[in-house]
């Protein structure tokens, strides 16, 4: 039973995280991709940069936003399932963000062109964007999820690993490992492995096999 | 729609396009002939503003702001993006951004449609061959029925059927609505069976811009007297 609740506490932590993530990098990446501006270049290596901060950073610099001193410590979110969503979210934005912008950079411009000449508005170009696109942008979104359910370190520090209601299968697993429990460690870990099989498969199957080109 | 272009100036690496005026009367169809490279391109995206220009101002009907004409237009490109959707949708597509309704889509539809009797509209498009994907691009640009239509070799993928209805569909289109047609071609004949004014480049300049007669009967400019000579406008 205590699995089950493992199980589901890190699907529910890791697919909310990467929904918003994924919402917030491809908002964010459609305009990026067809505008030029100052910073853009700086910004974007900023971001590739932040595709490999490590998770214990990203853990530290949330639970001084939320810890009772902190900005956000008025909230009470240190130590819940939404402590560690938003930890989660940050550590694979940039990732979904850098990857996204890849991916549409080069088509974005001729798509933005071809929208508007037909008399499209900018939500027409998103949606057209986001549907020529969705391909890439399944892989942008399948690369943070496997970041998000894999990490441990920054659950672990706004999570606290609270049995029953913040401990995942990361914590669980490094938890165990501690205590010298391997069995139990490694049957999560089969587990964990499973699942980020099976949902980057859906997620693959959901990709489709379209690609973008030009037709001569 | 009529079209005035004066000091346009089009830099790349070098010059591509420099015009210093040009003015296209509304309601003919040009073709703008030349070799590779000569900036028949780039002229067509100018006007589209698909790519802006370095020098220079372009009317549309004594408009200078593009964005209030933008509505106005409609091109087809040389290599046309064909939207991951099927067939029908990739041409009703404009109609949809219109709001318009079901049934003058379908409507719309059906009379273009005739020219090409494309079977296959449920099919995504981005499986079409290369003269299947430059009927359904062709469709798209002329059933939103705009004053200005701009076409960048629209039939080079076509077999000879396709090419002759396609004329016919610009002629008609034309005669109804007084279309001005821009189309960028490297057939001869085909500017010669119908267009109202030739235009020749070269080297991102116009050469020789005169009537169909007179540009075939009594061409002035040694390299297009040559090439009309040789019959067609390849390098």
């Amino acid at each position: 039973m205590e699995i089950l609740e493992i199980i589901l506490t890190s699907l529910y932590v890791s697919l909310t995280s990467t929904a918003i993530a994924s919402i917030i990098a491809i908002l964010l990446a459609v305009p990026f991709s067809i505008k030029d501006f100052k910073l853009k270049r700086a910004i974007y290596r900023i971001a590739d940069s932040l595709m490999a901060m490590p998770p214990v950073v990203m853990g530290l610099i949330v639970f001084i936003i939320l810890s009772k001193r902190g900005p956000l410590g008025e909230l009470n979110l240190l130590f819940t399932p939404t402590a560690m969503i938003i930890a989660q979210m940050l550590l694979i934005l940039p990732i979904i963000f850098v990857l996204t912008v890849r991916q549409i950079e080069k088509i974005a411009p001729t798509i933005q062109k071809n929208c508007y000449m037909l008399g499209g508005d900018y939500g027409d170009f998103l949606f057209l964007i986001i549907n020529e696109c969705k391909g890439e942008i399944f892989t942008s979104v399948t690369s943070g999820f496997s970041r998000a359910i894999s990490e441990v370190g920054a659950v672990m520090m706004v999570g606290g690993n609270i049995k029953g209601y913040t401990r995942v299968m990361t914590t669980f697993i490094a938890l165990e490992t501690s205590k010298g429990n391997f069995k139990d460690a490694l049957i999560i870990g089969l587990i964990l492995l499973a699942i980020s099989f099976l949902i980057n498969i859906i997620l693959h199957s959901l990709k489709g096999r379209e690609t973008n080109e030009y037709i001569n | 729609m009529n079209i005035l272009i004066k000091g346009l100036v089009k830099e790349y690496e070098k010059v591509a396009l420099s015009i210093d005026e040009l003015f296209i009367e509304g309601g003919k169809i040009v073709a703008l002939l030349g070799l590779n490279g000569s900036g028949k391109t780039t002229l067509l995206e100018c006007i589209a503003n698909f790519k802006g220009y370095d020098k220079g101002i372009i009317y549309y009907d004594g408009e200078e702001d593009f964005e209030r004409v933008r509505n106005k237009i409609s091109i087809m490109q040389q290599r046309p993006y064909i939207f991951n959707m099927p067939v029908k949708e990739n041409i009703i597509l404009g109609l949809r951004y219109q709001r318009l309704d079901t049934k003058i889509i379908e409507e719309r539809l059906k009379k273009y449609n005739s020219y090409y009797n494309l079977n296959f509209l449920d099919k995504n498009a981005k499986k079409l061959s290369g003269g299947e994907a430059a009927k359904v691009a062709l469709l798209r640009a002329v059933i939103l029925e705009r004053p200005l239509l701009l076409l960048d070799e629209p039939t080079a993928n076509m077999d000879i059927e396709g090419t002759l209805m396609t004329e016919k569909l610009l002629k008609d289109i034309n005669k109804e609505f007084g279309t001005t047609i821009l189309i960028v071609t490297h057939d001869i004949f085909q500017a010669e069976r119908i267009a109202d004014i030739v235009i020749f480049m070269d080297k991102g300049k116009i050469i020789e811009m005169n009537t169909n007669e007179e540009f075939f009967n009594n061409p002035k400019n040694p390299l297009v007297k040559k090439i009309l000579k040789r019959g067609e406008v390849n390098d």
